[in-house]
This record gives structure tokens, sequence and C-alpha cells, in this order.
């Protein structure tokens, strides 16, 4: 799965969880959470649990602390998947 | 330093599902989930542990110019039987004092590094729509907002 794949599942992961409609039509990877999407705190869990999930990967504390924008988002997830792939 | 957080409950109830599995093992440790599954209401001592690691996070993250999200690292300790308006919540060393209110409508929770100035904090809580339209002007310490609560702290 390259970058765009992984954005563009992320946008549908995202999107029960934002109502910034153009913000999250627009994402890339500069996108943030919070500052931009206006995800609720409590609603990045739901994001992070959906992603294990859809990805089937494992998402470890230290890995979720920097789960603030689809930049660092996109580099764990493509990490999960290197490691669960080799 | 102030911080604050208020959680509307009865929106909190349709915007997070905390039953929902593996969502409790990300955000709490396991002291704070005992406290949980033996609570006799389970839905106001996650928002009021919720509240406290926000409302800690929001001073720790100004001090120390860290943005994470890292809800476990922040360890949240009440005495449930005796009060559960006062706590502590431990982060990387830090402590920070919480002083919290709980009604039927939301829960709100205040703090501070230094325990004796919690009690000198004023908290102005408004209901939507009676939002005051220039709140920025009146210098809050602290802003929070969720639903249909605006919670400014000083």
């Amino acid at each position: 799965m390259n970058k765009e794949e992984i954005i563009s599942e992320l946008k549908t992961i995202i999107q029960p969880y934002s109502e910034e409609a153009l913000a999250l039509e627009s994402i890339d990877e500069n996108t943030d959470f919070i500052k931009d999407l206006k995800v609720n705190s409590a609603n990045l869990v739901d994001i992070v649990l959906d992603i294990e999930e859809r990805f089937k990967i494992e998402i470890d504390n230290d890995s979720m602390a920097k789960m603030l924008n689809i930049k660092s988002t996109v580099e764990i997830i493509e990490n999960k998947l290197q490691v669960n792939g080799g | 330093m102030v911080g604050n957080d208020i959680v509307d409950l009865q929106l909190a109830k349709v915007q997070s599902n905390w039953q929902r599995k593996g969502y409790l093992e990300k955000v709490f440790n396991e002291n704070e989930r005992l406290l949980i599954s033996s609570a006799e209401n389970p839905d106001v001592i996650v928002w009021l542990l919720w509240s406290m690691k926000e409302a800690a996070y929001k001073i720790h993250n100004r001090v120390n110019g860290i943005r994470e999200y890292a809800p476990k690292k922040l360890n949240c300790f009440i005495v449930p039987k005796v009060d559960l308006t006062r706590g502590r919540v431990n982060i990387d060393g830090a402590v920070y004092f919480t002083k919290s209110s709980i009604n039927s409508a939301y829960l709100h929770t205040i703090s501070s590094s230094i325990q004796h100035q919690i009690d000198a904090i004023k908290i102005s809580i408004y209901e939507f729509p009676n939002h005051p339209s220039k709140y920025k002007d009146k210098n809050p310490g602290c802003i929070s907002h969720h639903g249909k609560y605006l919670a400014l702290a000083y």
C-alpha cells in the first residue's frame, strides 16, 4: 500500500469523527487531527483503534503519542506494515 | 498556571463509546481501570479521569512545549470513597493537583501545579447559546469547550 492509498483510507476512517468536511476533503501530510480536523481528543482513541483494525497492525503507546497529524500517522502505519510484511 | 477541561456528559454519551474493545486499555493504566470497573457509575469515573488527564496535560504541554497524545503517561490518583472531586495527576515526575465539579449535565476539572492555589482559581461556565462573544478578552488562564459548554478558568 503506498502513501496515497494510506491517506485515502485514513480519510474514510476519520470522516465520522470530523465535522470539518472541507479540511477533510483536502487533507495532506500537514493536516493536524485536532487543530485542522477538530477531532475531539477522546475520539482520537477511536481513530487509533480503527486504524489497528483496518490495517491489521498494533499501535503501541509510543507510536500513538506521535499520532497528531497525517504525516506521522502515515509513517507509523508504513513502518508497522513493513514489519508485518517482512 | 491553570488548566481546565469540561466534558458535556450528554454529548460524551453519543460521541464516545468507551466500552468499545481496546478503548480503556489505550487510555487508562491498570489502577485507573480498576477504579472504573469497581465504580457504581463507571461513566462518571471514565470522564472524571479523562478530564483530570486533559486539565493536567494543558499545563504540562505549555510548561514543556511537548505536544503528544499519550493519555496513559498521565497517572490519576483519587480516593473514590472519600472525595471524588480532589485528585492528583503525575506525568514524567511532575505533579498536578485537580479539583472537579460533577453534576448530571457536565463534568469540569481545574488543575494547578501548586496545591494551595487550586482553591483560588475562579471558574465561569456558560451554556450555549449564552456564551459571551468576546470571552478571550477576559484573558482566561485556560479555556475548554465541549458540546453546549464553555468553561473559563482564571
